[in-house]
């Protein structure tokens, strides 16, 4: 009797635990970023700092996606980090999962702009931009940065887009590259 | 007064999603109050509460301060609201998080929201391999060390092999819990049951419509 099934619409088991486990990894990795940020987020530089690392906390998304390939998978993922991350890591409780909500919907508009059919460099590189473009909007009213000088949010709209450009789309095709060598992703 | 993770869950969205569009501060201050005096009725670890604020009193500072630097208009009041309405996200996020324990938040999901068995059981399988991936982390970044190689936050090889070790783990979790009788999608005998009584959605709204309605008069 086959119960774990390996139907590609559809979520398994396997996928939901995969996925969770990778948000755990990917969890106490970042923890060494939270004293970087602590280091630069008790200045005025704040909001720089926020952006700055802000495409860690994004990966979860299009890392699922290029995984999984499926409809919702980086919604799904990102979701899933923000549980893991309000159950087991962060101080924010369950507001994190507002937070992964946005994100998540960042990172998914991408790869439906596509279709759903590329995986590959034009998904993620299209998912770098509406995810910065999604939660820069998030941002505007959530952390006041519409109540900053015009230049001020240029110039923090820019560092987001290299920041999540970096670790949410070079990164994480770096990673899809050494993976698929492996043969072990279909 | 301890209410269901379920409510709680719809009141943390309902009320956290507005207030990032509200320039209330007496509505954020009302959110921390509120939120501190549940904390308090269910006897919250005040332990907890003071370690949380005291990590994010130098987010608070920072934000404050940033305003103050950098923002337009009345700078002092944006900062007085955006440091209220940080305060409130972590208050408002640790009611449901100090006050009940995962399963009961997942089960209760289950329960009146919805939330597919197989996710929830696909996390808690995951959240019991912690210890495991702690460990893992250190094995991978030591056996790195020790042929002469750091792997760096910025390099793809401990995300790569964190992946691997996923990979193979989640397989061997769900194929354990099929054999032990785990059939997804299939309708499960439900042995947790938990209390929600119909006036606790009646307060979700009374609470929810206070907020909105402080929020937009002051």
């Amino acid at each position: 009797m086959q119960t774990v099934q390996q139907n590609k619409a559809h979520w398994s088991l396997r996928d939901v635990i995969f996925l969770a486990i990778i948000a755990i990894f990917f969890g106490i990795i970042y923890q060494v970023w939270g004293y970087m940020y602590y280091a630069l987020a008790a200045t005025p530089l704040k909001p720089f700092a926020n952006d700055l690392t802000l495409g860690v906390w994004i990966m979860a998304g299009p890392m699922a996606g290029v995984l999984l390939k499926k409809v919702g998978a980086s919604f799904l993922g990102e979701l899933l980090a923000a549980t893991v991350e309000m159950l087991l890591f962060s101080s924010w409780g369950a507001s994190t999962l507002l937070s992964g909500s946005i994100q998540g919907l960042g990172s998914e508009l991408g790869f439906t702009a596509t279709g759903y059919k590329n995986w590959d460099k034009l998904g993620i590189a299209l998912s770098v931009v509406t995810s910065t473009i999604v939660t820069f909007a998030w941002d505007l009213f959530s952390n006041g940065y519409l109540h900053y000088q015009p230049m001020m949010i240029i110039g923090l709209f820019l560092i987001r887009l290299v920041s999540i450009g970096f670790f949410a789309g070079i990164l994480v095709y770096w990673i899809k590259q050494l993976l698929d060598r492996t043969g072990l992703i279909k | 007064m301890t209410l269901n993770p379920s409510v709680m869950l719809i009141i943390i969205l309902e009320i956290g999603l507005p207030m990032a569009f509200t320039q209330s501060l007496a509505g954020n201050l009302a959110v921390c109050f509120i939120a501190f005096c549940y904390l308090m009725v269910n006897r919250a670890s005040l332990k907890t509460i003071s370690f949380v604020m005291l990590i994010s009193l130098p987010l608070a500072f920072g934000t404050g301060w940033s305003f103050i630097a950098f923002g337009t208009g009345d700078v002092w009041h944006q900062a007085f609201l955006q440091v209220s309405r940080l305060f409130a996200y972590i208050f408002l996020g640790m009611t449901l998080t100090l006050t009940t324990q995962v399963r009961d938040i997942l089960l209760s999901f289950i329960n009146h929201l919805h939330l597919s068995p197989t996710f929830a059981y696909g996390l808690f399988a995951a959240f019991n391999l912690l210890p495991r991936i702690q460990r893992q982390v250190k094995t991978i970044r030591y056996s790195a060390n020790l042929r002469g190689i750091t792997y760096h936050l910025w390099q793809p090889q401990l995300y790569f092999k964190a992946i691997l070790s996923a990979l193979q783990w989640s397989d061997d979790l769900a194929q354990g819990m099929a054999s032990h009788g785990f059939s997804e999608g299939a309708d499960r005998t439900i042995t947790y049951h938990d209390n929600l009584p119909k006036w606790q959605w009646g307060l979700a709204i009374i609470l929810i419509a206070s907020y909105l309605i402080l929020s937009l008069l002051t």
